[in-house]
């Protein structure tokens, strides 16, 4: 099923699809382009390539409750957190939405599935929108992530001569269509562009680096390369292929919460246990965590290295110590030559 | 078991019985737990090596190895050494009170595949709470195992745990029990040193043995070492790692050590395994 709306009646399209549920995209908040649920007269941006930060918060929110608990004398209610209701994200681009797989192999096919995840993510419609013209810190080419295709979505969408293109690529997407009814016009005799997206391209070499990595653990490039790390942890927030996350308790005897939120391997406190012992003491052993998760545990599991040249960390780190110069520095190269 | 379908809720159980295994900072107390919901108590299923999240609401919780075997009864126990928040918070724990469980967690030992063969149990100090219910496994089931024999020890006798256990078990003919302490004591007739010593020094054979090792990773150090001398293969060998965990199912990432995850794919590990799992002894 192809449908096709212009441009100027895509606030009428969102105002149809937030009807359903929350409605993310990506909103320009000042200087940054981030998915926020769509309001009346948000100041939508679909031409942005990538967001400040990845949709993976629709899926694994950065704070959710997800227990409450009341005491009263010896009576104990524990009560889960409320069924989620269904959303839609529109806008995110291919590499996000190969990232949330690589999220969904951990957190729904690896037995047991994190419930919360899968519910938001089977309640969750998704409208990918291939790339026009990716910014300079793309590197997806490397990845063979093709920036115009996304193959998990439920639709597909192109901008295309002042118009948006959209096509139904599952039931899902199909009923989504449905719901905006004669706002979209038939489709069904436009194609989509054939394009090449044409990313920077790192000439990275991926082949075998997994499987290079079993042997390195000890290797001196980790003694180097964390040397400018600041312990700032932006670079697993930003990161779409990041997940980890810390649980904690809010309240005191007579009732409170218990809530989980995102956490980084960067930080110390995260592999401290109580009594002090810590088996990541150190900068260069948390870089090496971080990479080595990405390039080798990950892949070691799940088949596939766990970037998807996003670019992010490219732009975010404030010491460019991002997975590019990782990978250049274990695959022997020096950081100059890039 | 009537499951929330969140896996992170936690079932309310009634504390029954507590008890002080040993003193001092960092003192182990014993608690005897039951579900409250019965079919969550009749459903709840684990096997030695397990572990289970237990905790205080308001608090938080900790990842604590089950001290009891199934074949003990429809009760959880658990020995928790006092250490941070969580445990503090345990500590207060009076029978009658609530504690929060969710679980069981991880892999547990072979105990299937282990029989017929001689098992042999080296534990240290704490150590000896993931061990404990290989023990009242193998005495439940003697006919299926060629014997068991424990090695036990602590820095004085003050610091053993489930000393009020071992004097039965010496008088059955299948299970032999040893137990060492650091530094001579009055009135202390068992063994003096430390345990990987001890190992040295009893000689079991390795033929059709498998040996379980837990406690300060000092000790499991040493004790790897003398197994090795004593002709161990390093499947014949297994212990049991710790990390610090929050989800206990392979999520959250905490517990993460090379491509696994300690809470889904431990606690118990195979030495042959082990050796080659990055920051498996950091």
């Amino acid at each position: 099923m192809k449908k096709i709306i212009a441009r100027e009646k895509l606030p009428e399209l969102w105002k149809s699809l937030s009807e359903l549920g929350p409605l993310f995209l990506p909103v320009q908040e000042g200087p940054v382009v981030l998915f926020q649920p769509w309001q009346e007269g948000a100041e939508t941006n679909l031409d942005t390539t990538n967001t400040a930060v990845p949709p993976k918060d629709l899926f694994l929110p950065r704070e959710e409750t997800y227990m409450q608990y009341r005491c009263k004398g010896k009576e104990l209610e524990v009560i889960p957190a409320e069924e989620v209701k269904p959303a839609v994200l529109f806008g995110v681009h291919p590499c996000d939405l190969y990232a949330v797989e690589m999220l969904d192999k951990v957190y729904m096919e690896q037995d047991p599935p994190d419930e919360l995840y899968k519910k938001r993510r089977e309640n969750t419609t998704i409208v990918a929108l291939s790339c026009a013209s990716p910014d300079p810190f793309c590197f997806c080419n490397d990845f063979d992530v093709n920036p115009a295709e996304a193959p998990g979505t439920d639709v597909m969408a192109q901008l295309k001569n002042g118009s948006v293109l959209l096509e139904a690529k599952t039931d899902k997407g199909k009923a989504l269509l449905e719901q905006a009814g004669d706002l979209l016009e038939d489709g069904s005799g436009e194609e989509f562009a054939r394009r090449e997206v044409k990313t920077a391209d790192f000439n990275l070499k991926l082949d075998g680096l997994p499987e290079d990595l079993k042997n390195r653990f000890e290797d001196p490039v980790w003694d180097e390369l964390f040397k400018s790390c600041l312990g700032c942890g932006v670079c697993t927030y930003v990161c779409p292929t990041c997940y980890c996350f810390d649980v904690e308790d809010f309240g005191h005897e007579a009732g409170g919460e218990r809530f989980r939120c995102w956490d980084s391997c960067m930080y110390g406190h995260f592999t401290e246990m109580a009594g002090g012992h810590n088996p990541r003491p150190g900068r260069k052993e948390r870089v090496r965590q971080r990479f080595m998760h990405k390039l080798r545990y990950y892949p070691e599991t799940f088949g596939q290295i766990a970037c998807v040249g996003c670019g992010r960390c490219l732009r975010s780190c404030p010491v460019n110590l991002d997975i590019v110069q990782a990978i250049q520095a274990l695959g022997g190269e020096t950081v100059e030559q890039r | 078991m009537k499951t929330n379908t969140n896996p992170y809720i936690p079932y309310p159980a009634t504390v029954e019985e507590t008890w002080y295994e040993t003193g001092g900072d960092r003192c182990i107390k014993t608690f005897k737990v039951v579900f409250d919901d019965e079919e969550v108590r009749e459903e709840w299923s684990h096997l030695p090596g397990q572990c289970a999240m237990i905790g205080v609401l308001g608090v938080g919780e900790s990842m604590i190895s089950i001290s009891c075997s199934p074949t003990e009864g429809k009760f959880l126990r658990f020995s928790v050494m006092l250490m941070g928040k969580v445990t503090r918070a345990l500590h207060q724990l009076e029978p009658g009170d609530k504690m929060m469980v969710r679980g069981p967690y991880g892999n547990s030992f072979p105990v299937d595949e282990w029989q017929g063969k001689k098992i042999l149990t080296i534990g240290g100090g704490i150590g000896q709470a993931p061990l404990r219910p290989i023990v009242e496994y193998v005495k439940a089931n003697q006919d299926k195992y060629d014997g068991l024999t424990m090695i036990y020890g602590a820095r004085t006798s003050n610091d053993l745990c489930f000393k009020g256990e071992f004097e039965e078990m010496s008088k059955c003919d299948d299970l032999a029990c040893h137990l060492t302490i650091d530094v001579e004591e009055e009135d202390w007739e068992h063994n003096v040193g430390f345990v990987p010593q001890m190992l040295l020094d009893l000689n079991p054979s390795p033929e059709n043995t498998i040996a379980i090792t837990c406690g300060p990773p000092i000790m499991i150090r040493f004790v790897l070492e003398n197994l090795k001398k004593l002709g161990f293969e390093d499947d014949q060998i297994y212990t049991t790692l710790e990390n610090r965990m929050k989800c206990g199912i392979g999520k959250c990432g905490r517990c993460n050590a090379g491509n696994m995850y300690v809470c889904k794919d431990g606690p118990v590990f195979n030495y042959a395994v082990l050796k080659e799992i990055p920051e498996a002894f950091a």
